[in-house]
């Protein structure tokens, strides 16, 4: 049996962190109304309270999770943490592409939260704008993380493709719905 | 094995360069490095020190019969 | 896929129990017959010969090698005027053992307590003559100089030294040219007119056209456990031998040892030293790693395990390798090329000790791999420049015998390099003004390239890797070029001869990397050859040639260097060199 040197506890860790601020971020789907069901004995309120706090946490943790990705450099030899980032970044690898759009995707989507008052637009049409938004990111990032991560065994892939694929899923069932209860009104 | 896995990969190709015994390769269609020729990694982790993610890891253990002159 | 690669057959505990023991010669070779790895089997190429594509490319000097003599050569001789062309088999600063020192010597009047002309006379009472004092004192006079524009370059910033060894190059514009194995140089009516070679990542021949060739090669050895020079197997030397050049230093021995757990895990063995930053090593003296430690395990057997550095288990031994008494160590193991001293090393103290120090040790982990700057091209003068017109060679693969045949300065392998390649480069430039492009003739260049091809085109043959672990099972066990003895020396020379004679012409390779292999193999059976006659010719012991037969000094007949060159019908030939003589 091979024996070789475990991963960090530090980068290990950032991993993990990056890894569980995903699956929270695909949980976003279900900390909606849409869930209807399984939040029933919470307030409307309540759901988008959690909604938003989770989604500005995740949010911020993913955004500098390219950072993340580095950051254990600085504390042992190697490649120069400003070097690798570059390398990252200028690499046009599929992975990284997606990497980039899912980023990009995001800030645009916690810039949309943020300044949701004073867009010109009606809450409903927001609430569409977003969840369409937040559709196309949860896609593309999932694609990412199977692409390039390391902890993306066939198993986690799966898991990642089905939890992603339920979110949006579940949201287009209640587009459609929704749709269905408008034109018989 | 010497070089044991790769994960994580970017497919940079910077270790292929590297590599100073010409183990690695990257995958034509993925672009992914790969262990190619493990029976001649020297075990001296250049490929890992260079690597922007540092998606290599290596083992202290050779993956062919080691000579030695005594022991 | 079909790869012939060598498959682990037997577990390493019980191969090294065979290896070590007092079979070895024998046991090695039914080994490594093993017919799963050894039968002259069919060659399934894995690429198409025939789609193999063609570049010539031209440059006044062309410099062959990556490390630190190749990047001065290539800054000097363009800074010179020159049109200069860098190839190196690996990548700049990634390859050779450049990427693994960490000291570097520089010799600072200001601050050394000791005059230039008293280093260059304390390095030669070291080397107990051996060193060429033109080159001992041509080091230390340039050393600052080279390690200041290191520093500008950002050296002493980072472990990985490619990116500072890029910035001089592409602020240059000086063409690089990466992963290219050079497999010939070319010669046409009597100077050096270019080399040749292929790639590792596209099916290509590349032909190089120059007026002047510099071979920063480095040095090599026979693919050694422990030591990270599984990349070099003397190239330079060989392809320069090919040609008619001198050469030198084969008898010459590094004498480092691994250490027994996972003895193949270079990185492991130097306890992380690779991964320090540089930093400059002031005058230290020593006469250093060369036999005297195998000596004492081949007189006393390997009971005694050497204690952390500083502490016992070098008692004296009687007998074996002589040591001036000047340096003796008193405490402490040899240190060698170790880490910097008063650099800043982060972490440990004092620097890492070489492998198999402070554990228990094993033998042979830099075997075939003779002192730096011992072997390789014999100079003709302080320029760096060989019998060759118009080919130069410098650092590991020039040998200057800048520090004698014994380490004795701290250091000073890497600055010598630096230096040399320095020298080299504006030689070369000043060389290329007096003279025409050469003219490479189709017939010389069908030559080549059907050489190149030959194994890819062999129907059946020897796989690369099952020759090398033969020669290593015939070149490193028990103690052969460590504690020499003419019967045994001559033992392993039959069955070299017979490597060279028999199964070099039959290497076989299926894609580049087996093609590589392929040459690099070729390469250390003519090594080993070199090696093993130049042992056998030098009749006393010194410095790090030490034979049982005759252990004593002889200042009367061996007062000189061997070089070896090819006869015209093709033979290895000897000559001795007077020390302190040039080459006539
Ligand atoms: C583990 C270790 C620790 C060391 N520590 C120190 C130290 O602390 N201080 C010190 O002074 N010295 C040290 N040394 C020695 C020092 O590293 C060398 O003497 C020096 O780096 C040699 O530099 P070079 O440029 O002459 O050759 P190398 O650095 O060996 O470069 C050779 C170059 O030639 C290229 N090449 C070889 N064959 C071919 C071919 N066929 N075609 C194309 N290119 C080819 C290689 O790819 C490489 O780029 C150490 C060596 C080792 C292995
Ligand atoms: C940046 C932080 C985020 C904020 C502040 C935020 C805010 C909101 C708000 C206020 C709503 C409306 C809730 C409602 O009316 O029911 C909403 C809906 C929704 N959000 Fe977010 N959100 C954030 C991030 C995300 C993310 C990362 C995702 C998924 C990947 C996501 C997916 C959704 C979905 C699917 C809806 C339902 C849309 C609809 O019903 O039409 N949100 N979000
Ligand atoms: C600038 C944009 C991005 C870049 C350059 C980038 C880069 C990378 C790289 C190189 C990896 C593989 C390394 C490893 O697994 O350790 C990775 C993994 C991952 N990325 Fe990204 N990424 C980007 C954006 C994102 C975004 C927006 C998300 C989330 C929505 C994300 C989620 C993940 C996850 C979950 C992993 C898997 C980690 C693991 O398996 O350990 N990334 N990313
Ligand atoms: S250096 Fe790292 S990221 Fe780049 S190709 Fe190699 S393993 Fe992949
Ligand atoms: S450890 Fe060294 S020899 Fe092994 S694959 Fe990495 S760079 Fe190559």
């Amino acid at each position: 049996m091979s024996t070789f040197p475990e991963r960090s506890l530090l980068k290990e860790s950032l991993s993990v962190v990056t890894i569980l601020a995903f699956f929270q971020m695909v949980g976003q789907f279900f900390w909606t109304r849409a869930n209807k069901s399984a939040v029933a004995q919470l307030t409307m309120s309540k759901i988008i309270k959690y909604h938003k706090i989770i989604g500005y946490i995740v949010v911020m943790v993913l955004l500098i999770h390219p950072f993340l990705l580095v950051l254990p450099r600085l504390f042992e030899s190697g490649v120069a943490p400003v070097d690798a980032f570059v390398t990252i970044i200028t690499t046009l690898h599929r992975g990284v592409v997606l990497g980039l759009i899912a980023w990009s995707l995001m800030l645009a989507l916690a810039v949309m939260s943020l300044v949701r008052k004073r867009l010109p637009m009606q809450y409903k049409t927001w609430r569409v704008v977003h969840g369409m938004l937040a559709m196309v990111f949860a896609i593309i990032a999932a694609w990412h993380v199977i692409n390039l991560g390391r902890h993306s065994t066939l198993v986690m892939s799966l898991f990642i493709s089905m939890l992603t694929g339920g979110g949006v899923l579940f949201l287009l069932k209640t587009y459609m719905l929704k749709k269905k209860k408008t034109s018989e009104a | 094995m010497s070089i044991e896995h790769i994960k994580g990969c970017i497919g940079c190709g910077i270790c292929v360069q590297t590599c100073p015994t010409d183990v690695l390769r990257q995958d034509v269609k993925t672009k992914k490095a790969f262990i190619k020729y493990p029976a001649d990694c020297q075990i001296c982790h250049l490929c890992r020190m260079y690597c922007p993610v540092d998606a290599i890891t290596i083992s202290p253990e050779k993956s062919i019969p080691v000579v030695v002159s005594w022991g | 896929m079909k790869s012939s690669q060598p498959k682990p057959d037997m577990s390493r505990r019980k191969f090294m129990a065979l290896a070590g023991g007092t079979a070895g010669l024998a046991a090695m070779a039914a080994m490594g017959l093993s017919p799963e790895q050894g039968e002259c089997s069919p060659n399934i190429p894995a690429i198409d010969v025939d789609k193999m594509t063609y570049a010539e490319n031209e440059a006044d000097v062309l410099v062959i090698g990556g490390g630190m003599a190749g990047l001065f050569a290539a800054v000097k001789a363009h800074d010179a005027g020159s049109k200069v062309m860098l190839v190196s088999k690996g990548r700049l600063g990634a390859s050779g053992q450049t990427p693994f020192a960490k000291g570097i010597f520089a010799f600072d009047s200001s601050s050394e307590k000791m005059t230039l002309d008293e280093f260059v006379a304390t390095v030669t009472r070291s080397a107990l003559g051996t060193n060429n004092q033109v080159y001992t004192r041509q080091m230390a006079e340039h050393s600052l100089a080279r390690i200041n524009e290191l520093r500008e370059w950002g050296f002493f910033e980072s472990p990985l030294y490619n990116k500072n060894f890029t910035k001089p190059i592409k602020e240059r514009n000086i063409a690089l040219k990466e992963r290219i194995v050079i497999t010939h140089l070319i010669k046409e009516n009597g100077s050096v007119a270019g080399a040749a070679g292929f790639s590792q990542d596209e099916e290509k021949i590349l032909i190089f056209k120059a007026k002047s060739v510099i071979l920063c090669t480095g040095a090599g050895g026979f693919k050694p456990n422990g030591f990270p020079i599984c990349d070099l197997t003397h190239d330079g030397t060989v392809m320069a031998y090919n040609i008619g050049a001198k050469v030198t230093g084969k008898e010459w021995n590094d004498g480092h040892p691994g250490r027994a757990k996972n003895a193949a895990a270079c990185f492991d063995g130097w306890h992380g030293m690779f991964e320090r930053k540089p930093g400059i090593t002031g005058v230290e003296v020593h006469h250093d790693l060369g036999v005297d430690l195998n000596y004492k395990v081949y007189a006393t057997g390997n009971a005694v395990k050497m204690g952390p550095p500083g502490a016992g288990g070098r008692e004296v031994v009687a007998g074996g390798p002589y040591v001036p008494e000047e340096f003796k160590r008193r405490n402490g193991p040899p240190q060698g090329e170790k880490g910097p001293r008063g650099g800043r090393p982060p972490e440990r103290e004092g620097g890492a000790p070489p492998p198999g120090m402070g554990e228990e040790p094993v033998g042979g982990s830099s075997a075939g791999m003779a002192i730096h700057k011992s072997e390789g091209l014999v100079p003709i003068n302080d320029k760096c420049e060989s019998n060759i017109p118009g080919l130069y060679a410098a650092g590991d693969a020039l040998g200057s015998y800048m520090a004698g045949a014994i380490y004795t300065q701290i250091g000073s392998s890497l600055a010598g390099s630096a230096v040399q390649g320095a020298v080299a480069g504006q030689s070369a430039s000043e060389y290329c003004r007096g003279v025409e492009m050469p003219a490479i003739s189709e017939a010389k260049m069908d030559e080549v390239r059907e050489e190149i091809l030959a194994p890819l085109k062999r129907e059946s043959g020897y796989s690369p890797a099952w020759v090398t672990q033969t020669l290593q099972g015939i070149m490193i066990p028990n103690f052969i070029i460590y504690i020499k003895k003419e019967r045994l020396l001559k033992a392993a020379l039959a069955y070299v001869e017979e490597l060279r004679e028999h199964h070099l012409p039959m290497l076989r390779a299926a894609d580049l990397h087996e093609l590589r292999l392929a040459f690099e193999t070729a390469n250390m059976i003519i090594s080993a050859e070199m090696k093993l006659k130049a042992s056998l010719m030098r009749t006393e012991s010194r410095c790090s040639h030490f034979r049982l037969d005759y252990p004593e000094m002889d200042t009367e007949n061996w007062n000189a260097w061997i070089n070896i060159y090819k006869g015209s019908d093709g033979s290895m030939q000897f000559e001795k060199q007077p020390f302190d003589s040039w080459p006539t």
